[in-house]
């Protein structure tokens, strides 16, 4: 069945896939917050040169591209825009006719771009690499409630089921006559057949799975148990230490000033 | 002893004025099949689900009486606690997977772990279920990609896994193809004879007249009748009440075969040795 996937997680068996979800966790915020904290070029490119790293060790660096070039867009504005009315701007850089770029607003549109991106290669070492039930399952071994839990997971398996199940009703509806293509009216007026059933039966099955949940001793407030056992490899914690040292020293540094 | 009481049990639901379930007692031994049957909007599903607490717990409304599973008061305990010790599936199928769980293995674990079961407790008992029901070569597998009838077998594994003493099952069939309707017939009356108590309602009554020990007819909330299959499907008053009664058993009626006892036959096989040898008397 040809199913909407809501989730990016890109299967496989490299040391990153490996890492339990709570270091990689951890590797993304820290890399976030040192994009913050560390001022300087040469910080933001080996910051970058590490994440992409990651993420080629993990086998996704060419599935990133797209996301990269799509933020290149974006990131293209800044440096223009920067370029042409940074209040900062001084030193004329290039003259094209009548536009002039200037040397520090592309710097700074240059630093901006820097930083979406190592927010961006952060961020996909998690949403790439990390199965979202993995990372629930060990958020709710250190205390996340089990409820909470449970909508985030299943919205994953129960949203493509939902889209299924409006393909379905579209389908029938269009069997029975009705427009659901065309202009935009036609549409729109296709939208409420096709919202009534799906609502309403979401709806049954809602209140259905609720019972079915509980009847599993779902609402038990037991203390739950975990059928796969959490693995951490060893240098898992050699990986969460090299990446708190750094966001220490970054913070300490900071602090005294050093940076 | 038996395994289930219920005595007097009356229920309503909010802002209802009819009583769904209206002054019924019955009890069940262990190892019994029960089979309910009944008109749509009988109570089948409200009577299924006062034996697990669902009614009056999940849906308030009121209720009286007593009914008593595996020596647990339904009523005075919540239905995480009775759900250890009954258990039960719906109608839908595809309902009843978690959503939250990628393979049918883990599906099974999902109550498990909600239970607090111990590690390699829950491995012992998923292995064990899931032999049973014939499921473990499909254990990879997503659970929304099995069909209906694995789909069904896999909600009974589930609840099974909790190690229930009554097994409930609310119309599992109504929504699974003939093949799908064997598979969960056969696995449940294969459940029965290790010596699991089994209460199903179900409409495909000649399937319930061929396994059932005994079957409750429930009419607008009452239970007319609960007794051996030939004995219940041989009351004349069930037509009229909308019940519906085996093919095989209306045939009987109306050609007039009975059996020694003078019931009816409620199966094929029945049918089969009276007619033989009422068309042996009468040849031509």
């Amino acid at each position: 069945m040809n199913r909407l996937r809501l989730s990016l997680y890109v299967p496989g068996n490299t040391w990153v896939h490996r890492l339990d979800p709570v270091t990689k966790l951890i590797m993304a915020v820290v890399a976030v917050t040192l994009v913050f904290l560390l001022p300087g070029f040469g910080a933001a490119v080996a910051l970058l040169a590490v994440s992409l790293g990651v993420l080629a060790a993990g086998g996704v660096l060419r599935r990133s591209v797209p996301v990269f070039a799509g933020v290149l867009v974006i990131a293209l504005t800044f440096v223009v825009v920067q370029g042409l009315v940074y209040p900062g701007n001084q030193h004329p850089a290039l003259t094209l006719g009548p536009i002039t770029f200037y040397r520090e607003g592309l710097l700074l549109g240059l630093r901006l771009t820097l930083r979406l991106f190592n927010i961006l290669a952060a961020t996909l070492v998690l949403i790439l690499l990390t199965s979202p039930a993995d990372l629930v399952e060990s958020l709710v071994r250190r205390g996340v409630s089990p409820r909470f839990g449970y909508v985030l997971v299943s919205v994953l398996q129960i949203i493509p089921n939902m889209a299924a199940a409006a393909g379905t009703i579209m389908d029938a509806q269009r069997s029975r006559g009705m427009e659901t293509e065309g202009s935009l009216w036609t549409r729109l007026r296709a939208f409420i057949p096709l919202m009534g059933p799906l609502v309403t039966s979401s709806l049954i099955a809602t209140e259905e799975r609720a019972l079915a949940l509980e009847v599993r001793g779902f609402s038990g407030n037991r203390k739950p148990t975990f059928l796969h056992e959490e693995v951490i490899p060893p240098y898992a914690w050699v990986i969460r230490a090299l990446y708190l040292t750094a966001l220490i020293l970054a913070i300490a540094g900071r602090w005294m000033g050093w940076l | 002893m038996a395994v289930i009481e219920v005595e007097n049990l009356r229920y309503r639901y909010p802002q209802q004025t009819e009583p769904a379930l209206d002054g019924i007692s019955f009890t069940v031994e262990p190892g019994e099949f029960i089979g309910i049957i009944g008109p749509n909007r009988a109570g089948k599903s409200t009577l299924c689900q006062a034996l697990v607490g669902l009614v009056p717990h999940f849906y308030q409304g009121s209720i009286g009486g007593r009914v008593v599973v595996a020596g647990l008061d339904v009523h005075r305990h919540p239905v995480s606690e009775v759900c250890r010790r009954v258990g039960l599936v719906f109608q839908s199928p595809f309902t009843q997977m978690s959503g939250a769980k990628f393979t049918v293995y883990d599906e099974v674990a999902f109550g498990l772990e909600h239970q607090g079961v111990p590690r390699d407790e829950m491995i012992r008992r998923i292995d064990h279920v899931l032999h049973l029901l014939g499921l473990w070569e499909v254990r990879d597998r997503n659970p929304f990609a099995l069909s209906g009838g694995q789909m069904q077998r896999l909600a009974v594994a589930s609840v099974l896994a909790l190690q229930p003493q009554v097994l409930v099952l609310d119309e599992p069939t109504s929504q699974l193809d003939p093949a799908g309707t064997s598979e969960v017939f056969t696995a449940v009356t294969d459940l029965c004879r290790q010596g699991m108590t089994v209460v199903m309602a179900e409409h495909k009554v000649e399937r319930l007249a061929e396994r059932a020990d005994r079957i409750l007819v429930l009419h607008r909330g009452k239970c007319i009748a609960y007794g051996p299959p030939r004995e219940v499907f041989s009351r004349e008053d069930l037509p009229g009440l909308g019940v519906a009664i085996p093919p095989v058993t209306e045939a009987c009626r109306r050609l007039g075969w009975r059996l020694p006892d003078g019931t009816y036959p409620v199966t094929v096989e029945e049918a089969v040795k009276i007619g033989g040898a009422a068309r042996g008397g009468n040849p031509g």
